[in-house]
């Protein structure tokens, strides 16, 4: 089976997700002269993105429309946020139809969550799955 | 336990919480943090009493910023706002920044809000916050054009209490690989979570926050023997009260500890934290951090061979990179996950590591 990579169907979700520079902070400049070489540099090593990929499988429940590919690719470090984002384009959702998302059939992760984070403590079978629904159906 | 039983009043049972557990619980609901919120000076509506724009607040760590806005408010309304220009104003259309242009998250804790700040001071130039004690967040209020794309969320109350619901219920599933917990409360008693942060009510939210957190009476795995017999009031044996059944809503009984590890300026780590290590040891802070981001926190080299000079060698002695701030205290490492997981939690069940990087 070959899995799509993430966004590679459109590239708007491709640029929706690239300019997804979470959690960045403010151009203040850093470091501090008084902290060590040695922090400085572990700092630098821990805020490079991941760039490794994981699997996201899709499952509609109740009444949502099914998708007709259900895995797809997501670079790790991207926020949960840009997988609602594909969700929404994918099923051609307008900015105010509802949607509700889903880890396991069992809770709505926080939107900054990354998926790696998620991936790293949820994962079934070497997938996020993510349930997706129109209305609200563990809220 | 007998000496919980006998001495603290309720009878031993599953919702008997010891008294070490209900302090450091009551200690994390009572902390506050300061906050200083500022009305964009280009936004204040016309005839506006500038010399006032500004508020302070000594906020509860385990609230939310949409519960402070009504005050924040009521305040502008009776004191800087003109009345007319007032009324043109919509409160949906207000949002937060940090002084220094970060925006702020909605559906983050005000005390994880602070810490995080707190850290990222300690590696920009001027003074770090953690270094000054009692030095608020500035905070930037603005009245229109909320940046809604990059906010994740919608300012309400109500769009918050769902976030924090849905912590709650990933926390859950984070210990016991469920949410069993979570949705088999009624109805009224989530609600009565969310209510207890809105309303500062240390006693209804643990009425229902203790039906789903873990305890500490549990079997721990190092745990003092048993008292003397002689505290023992009751007329069961001593023995009786250790070899009871193991508890299944100890903290040392979890799958893993729902936590995250904050970095200054990113990223957020979290992972699978198992109460006890393969060896049945407990997992310590130490072990977390250096598992997690050994740079910072680099394992202890092995003391040197005894010897007749030095029978107990310690081992050399390591600069200090970082230090974790769990709650805003500065946490030893030899904290055991499992306890900071029952006793140090937020209100969303969550434990927030943040590393601040010290200072030569």
């Amino acid at each position: 089976m070959t899995i799509p990579a993430f966004g590679s169907t459109t590239t708007s979700t491709r640029d929706a997700m690239d300019a997804d520079t979470s959690d960045v902070g403010a151009s203040k400049p850093w470091p501090a002269p008084d902290i060590s070489p040695e922090a400085v540099a572990a700092l630098d090593t821990y805020k490079k993105r991941d760039p490794s990929k994981v699997v996201v499988r899709f499952k509609a429940v109740g009444n949502a429309p099914i998708m007709k590919q259900n895995f797809y690719k997501i670079t790790a470090s991207n926020r949960f946020q840009a997988v609602i984002q594909f969700l929404r384009k994918e099923l051609g959702w307008k900015a105010n139809d509802p949607l509700f998302t889903y880890i396991n059939l069992a809770f709505s992760p926080a939107p900054d969550d990354t998926v790696s984070n998620l991936f790293k403590s949820f994962c079934t079978d070497g997938h996020l799955i993510v349930n997706y629904s129109t209305t609200a159906a563990w809220g | 336990m007998s000496q919980y039983g006998t001495t603290r009043g309720p009878p031993p049972g599953k919702n008997n919480i010891d008294y070490h557990t209900t302090l450091f619980r009551r200690l994390s609901w009572e902390g506050t943090v300061p906050l200083e919120i500022r009305v964009d000076p280009n936004e204040l509506p016309a005839n506006s009493d500038r010399g006032l724009a500004c508020y302070f607040i000594q906020a509860p760590r385990v609230s939310y910023m949409p519960l402070l806005v009504p005050e924040i408010r009521r305040f502008l309304m009776d004191v800087v706002f003109d009345e007319t220009a007032a009324k043109t104003l919509k409160e949906e259309d207000w949002w937060f920044e940090v002084d220094d242009g970060t925006l702020l998250k909605w559906h983050w804790p005000i005390g994880l809000i602070y810490d995080n700040h707190t850290i990222l001071t300690t590696v920009r130039p001027g003074p770090s916050l953690a270094a000054t004690s009692a030095n608020p967040l500035r905070l930037i209020l603005h009245l229109a054009s909320p940046p809604n794309d990059k906010l994740l969320l919608s300012p309400t109350a109500d769009a918050c209490k769902l976030a924090f619901m849905g912590q709650l219920k990933e926390a859950d599933f984070i210990r016991w690989g469920n949410t069993k917990r979570m949705t088999g409360l009624r109805k009224a008693d989530q609600d009565g979570l969310w209510e207890g942060i809105k309303e500062h009510n240390f006693d209804d939210y643990w009425r229902v926050a203790s039906k789903v957190t873990p305890t500490m009476t549990s079997n721990r795995p190092q745990s003092p023997g048993p008292p003397p017999s002689s505290v023992s009031m009751h007329g069961r044996p001593p023995s009786a009260d250790t070899v009871g059944p193991p508890e299944r809503d100890g903290a040392y009984n979890v799958r893993s500890v729902p936590v995250r590890l904050y970095l200054p300026d990113g990223p957020v780590i979290q992972d699978l934290v198992p109460p006890l290590l393969e060896d049945g040891t407990p997992h310590t802070l130490s072990h977390f951090l250096t598992t997690h981001t050994p740079l910072l926190f680099p394992a202890q080299p092995p003391a040197p061979p005894p010897s007749r000079s030095n029978p107990n060698p310690r081992p050399p002695a390591q600069p200090e990179l970082a230090y974790p701030l769990v709650q805003g205290i500065l946490t030893p490492l030899e904290s055991e996950m499992a306890w900071l997981g029952a006793c140090l939690a937020g209100a969303d069940g969550w434990v927030n590591v943040c590393v601040g990087i010290a200072r030569k």
